[in-house]
């Protein structure tokens, strides 16, 4: 299912955004809005190296321009969501319910992110109950194979 | 029917666009919640919203989403409109500012979107009467001279809410009856998931579909 936290951003936007940013980095004249235009693409990228690059400028722009810090907020918690910082994307949950509490889309977010964590963190059970019980076969196995020898 | 990996056989995406404060992620809200948000903040970015339902006995799951209004965020919204089944464009019957921008809105998603995509335009806020700034009459005639369908509505009554989220999914859902809505575009946004094995597939149905055709 496509959602907030998985839907990505078409190539030949990330590329325009991108040469829009970089065009303004050459003057050294980079707007809070040609940045974060090209961060919002970045961390909705499918290539978890652009996700990071994307969580870097919004922490710049979260530092240096105050007036859009809600903004940058909530795209810090989906950037971080999405290659599964869950905790750091909670945190970032926090500090935005902080300033503005029962903003329902963040709300929203927040639930989202918890569901996430929680269907990773059984299926990474499921895998670990597998291995055991895969390990616990190759003993049995090996035991019985010995006993038959004896 | 529970036998199948979906409970749903379509899955229609939608976006909600307009300026801002005409209330899009309320009427999201309304449709999917049926509650009407009193304190609702500017949307950041974009909002998702689903809720499944049924046009001519089939289930269709709904993909909205919905779009801030605020300029700042115009340029990267742009990049949601494409593969857009319905889109739902919104003006505030009490501003007519927000009524006067829609042209704007139409070019950006005629531009962005399919020849196919349904576009439904909503007056917001009828419940404000006596505060009303554009006529039904105007707008009306707008519609028809663009070809859009159109309701005035509220979200906060919920008055054509439903409405004009499902007349906007029964009109895609003729379009692929018809054959004008081509389902195997990747843009079309409609997505087809056979519910039942053996039944429905995208072959069976679209040649159902030919037999059934009045031509």
């Amino acid at each position: 299912m496509e959602d907030l936290l998985t839907e990505t951003v078409p190539a030949e936007d990330l590329k325009k955004f991108e040469k829009a940013y970089h065009e303004q980095l050459y003057k050294h004249d980079v707007t809070p809005k040609a940045q974060f235009e090209y961060a919002w693409c970045l961390v909705r990228s499918k290539y978890p190296a652009d996700i990071k690059k994307g969580i870097f400028l919004l922490q710049e722009l979260f530092r240096s321009h105050e007036e859009g810090q809600r903004d940058y907020l909530f795209y810090l918690a989906i950037g971080n969501a999405r290659i599964k910082e869950y905790t750091k994307a909670l945190k970032y949950v926090r500090s935005f319910l902080n300033i503005e509490p029962g903003n329902s889309q963040v709300m929203a977010l927040e639930t989202t992110i918890k569901k996430k964590m929680e269907k990773e963190g059984l299926v990474g059970m499921a895998v670990a109950t597998g291995v055991v019980l895969a390990i616990g076969a190759a003993v049995g196995l090996g035991i019985s194979v010995l006993s038959k020898k004896t | 029917m529970s036998a199948g990996p979906y409970n749903y056989s379509y899955i229609f995406k939608y976006i909600i666009i307009g300026d801002m404060g005409v209330g899009k992620s309320c009427l999201l809200h309304q449709f999917t919640e049926k509650k009407f948000m009193s304190d609702c903040p500017h949307t950041i970015g974009v909002e998702f919203g689903t809720r499944i339902i049924e046009v001519a006995g089939q289930k269709i799951k709904l993909q909205i989403w919905d779009t801030a209004g605020q300029e700042r965020f115009r340029a990267v919204t742009r990049s949601y409109y494409r593969g857009a089944a319905g889109a739902l464009m919104v003006y505030d019957i009490t501003r007519r500012s927000t009524y006067n921008h829609l042209s704007s809105w139409l070019t950006d998603t005629r531009n962005l979107t399919n020849p196919s995509t349904v576009i439904f335009l909503i007056g917001n806020k009828c419940d404000l009467e006596g505060q009303r700034d554009v006529t039904y009459e105007e707008a009306k005639q707008f519609a028809d001279e663009n070809g859009l369908m159109f309701v005035e509505a509220s979200a906060k009554t919920g008055q054509n809410v439903e409405e004009a989220f499902l007349e906007t999914a029964r009109k895609i859902y003729q379009s692929i009856q018809d054959g004008r809505l081509d389902l195997n575009a990747a843009e079309s946004g409609v997505q087809h998931k056979p519910s039942q094995p053996g039944r429905n597939t995208l072959s069976s149905d679209q040649q159902f579909n030919k037999d059934n055709c009045a031509c």
